[in-house]
């Protein structure tokens, strides 16, 4: 199966999700942790990517608070979803330990 | 209670987390939070850690959505408004818990929304625009482009009918020289060669076909444009007359990228409604015969009719725009360089000579790759059916 990439934002969001539901502003701090601070979603990029990870299926709604008379959604990672990170962490996985092996033949730290 | 009763460690660490709300609200500045978080937990009895939380609302008072703290509603009055670019029914769930998202993540004493996340909201209302949407309710982009397929063979159909209508009274009144009346059948038919592309390529049976064609009268007519341009002077393949090279060129690229990067002919049919076929007929004959100052007129008050149908009607809008939007704007240009008498020329339809003969070489060529495109197709399937055999 050819599948394009998942772009990074999109790969971290899913990250974060696998952790278990979460609503719009955790995902946000948690893709700041998970990316020790080099990447900083912003909330249009974030429910963008939200929206088509929902018409694709990978995440659903969770649940819905009231907190602070606010509304606050939480997500949560599909079945669909977890496979597709899967296969994205494999594909990685395989990409990197291929160059990391490359490069301690030529003497560089791996 | 008594203030001079001591207080437990419970009681001071409800305190301090009342404390860090107080502050997530906006109620304390940084400082002022370590200041009372030091105090709280130093205090000994319940006086000493009323005086801490004093002056702060009652942890059972919730938060009005109208009443905010004084420099936080220029904020959420800003994100409102930037929030308005996302689609109405996109904006119709997710409108509040955006709000919430981008007041929590507000550094803590703006009072307009940064550019950065000004230019990110637009950004993503612009990417949730073009996502198809979930339950196929609103159409997008692609569905506007199947409804593009089905209508611009019209409306380019009616622009050639408008074009040969000058040639053909003057042909009637008997006032053209003998030669014209002769080839003018010829002429006719050259001239309805871009309707005839058009059409083949939205006939979906066709379309490998034609699609092939409709490629080789693109070629053409590019290289006859940038012929006349590099020649300069008279104007072969009639870069500036209406109904002229690039208009065609724009329409056959718009009509090709229409046909294959559409759901189809069928959706376009379902989707298209009374409104927006009477508003493109007018467009097309509006466009073709009116001249300035009416046009000034009469094309903004149809692109406000437009936007104002439906969402479809304002995808239509941009993607009619592409092959429309020189044909009406260009003689502009030609007026404002070379003065209004330039535009009398422009608007002429009478061009026997150059054009003409230019117009049946392409046209050959059009059916000439038509029909060797349509024998090769048609052996394709000869030999598909002996094998399957």
């Amino acid at each position: 199966m050819t599948e394009l990439p998942l772009r990074e934002p999109t790969f971290l969001i899913l990250t974060a999700l696998a952790a278990g539901p979460q609503h719009g502003y955790g995902i946000m701090t948690d893709v700041a942790q998970i990316s020790e601070g080099r990447v900083r979603l912003r909330a249009g990029t974030l429910y963008a990517a939200l929206n088509r990870l929902d018409t694709d299926h990978l995440v659903e709604v969770d649940r819905e608070e009231i907190v602070d008379a606010r509304l606050r959604r939480y997500y949560r990672l599909t079945p669909a979803g977890a496979r597709r990170l899967q296969r994205e962490v494999e594909r990685m996985r395989s990409t990197t330990a291929v160059a990391a092996q490359r490069l301690k033949l030529i003497g560089g730290t791996s | 209670m008594d203030d001079h009763i001591r207080t437990s460690d419970a009681d001071r660490a409800r305190a301090t987390a009342m404390l860090r709300d107080h502050f997530a609200a906006g109620h304390l500045a940084a400082a002022e939070l370590d200041e009372r978080l030091a105090a709280a937990l130093n205090a000994a009895t319940f006086g000493e850690l009323r005086r801490v939380l004093a002056d702060l609302p009652e942890p059972g008072q919730a938060e009005q959505p109208g009443r905010l703290a004084p420099d936080r509603s220029g904020l959420e009055c800003g994100y409102r408004l930037l929030l308005a670019c996302y689609p109405a029914a996109y904006r119709r769930v997710h409108q509040e818990e955006m709000l919430a998202v981008l007041m929590t993540a507000a550094p803590h004493r703006s009072r307009r929304p940064g550019i950065r996340e000004a230019a990110d909201l637009i950004w993503g209302a612009l990417r949730v625009r073009c996502q198809p949407s979930r339950n196929g309710a609103e159409p997008g982009w692609q569905d506007a482009l199947a409804v593009v397929s089905v209508l611009l063979p019209l409306i380019v159909f009616i622009t050639t009918v408008v074009h040969v209508a000058g040639p053909l009274s003057v042909i009637l009144d008997g006032g053209a020289p003998h030669f014209f009346r002769n080839m003018f059948p010829l002429w006719l038919l050259s001239q309805f060669t871009g309707p005839l592309a058009l059409l083949a390529l939205s006939l979906l049976r066709l379309q490998r076909i034609a699609t092939r064609a409709t490629m080789a009268l693109l070629i053409g007519l590019a290289y006859l444009a940038i012929l006349s341009y590099w020649a300069g002077g008279p104007d072969p393949v009639g870069v500036s007359t209406i109904g002229g090279g690039p208009y065609l060129m724009l329409a056959l690229g718009l009509e090709m990228a229409a046909v294959t990067a559409s759901p189809g002919r069928r959706r376009g049919l379902q989707l298209v409604t009374w409104k927006h076929v009477a508003l493109t007929v007018i467009a097309a004959v509006a466009v073709a015969t009116t001249s300035y100052p009416w046009t000034l007129v009469v094309i903004p008050v149809i692109c406000a009719a437009m936007v104002l149908t439906s969402s479809l009607g304002r995808w239509l809008l941009v993607l009619l725009a592409i092959p429309l939007g020189p044909y009406v704007f260009v003689p502009y240009l030609y007026v404002i360089a070379w003065g209004s008498h330039r535009s009398l020329y422009v608007r002429s339809v009478v061009n026997p000579g150059a054009p003409f003969g230019q117009s049946c070489v392409l046209a050959a060529v059009f059916l000439g790759v038509f029909v060797v495109a349509a024998w090769r197709e048609s052996l394709r399937s000869r030999k598909l059916a002996s094998h399957a055999r």
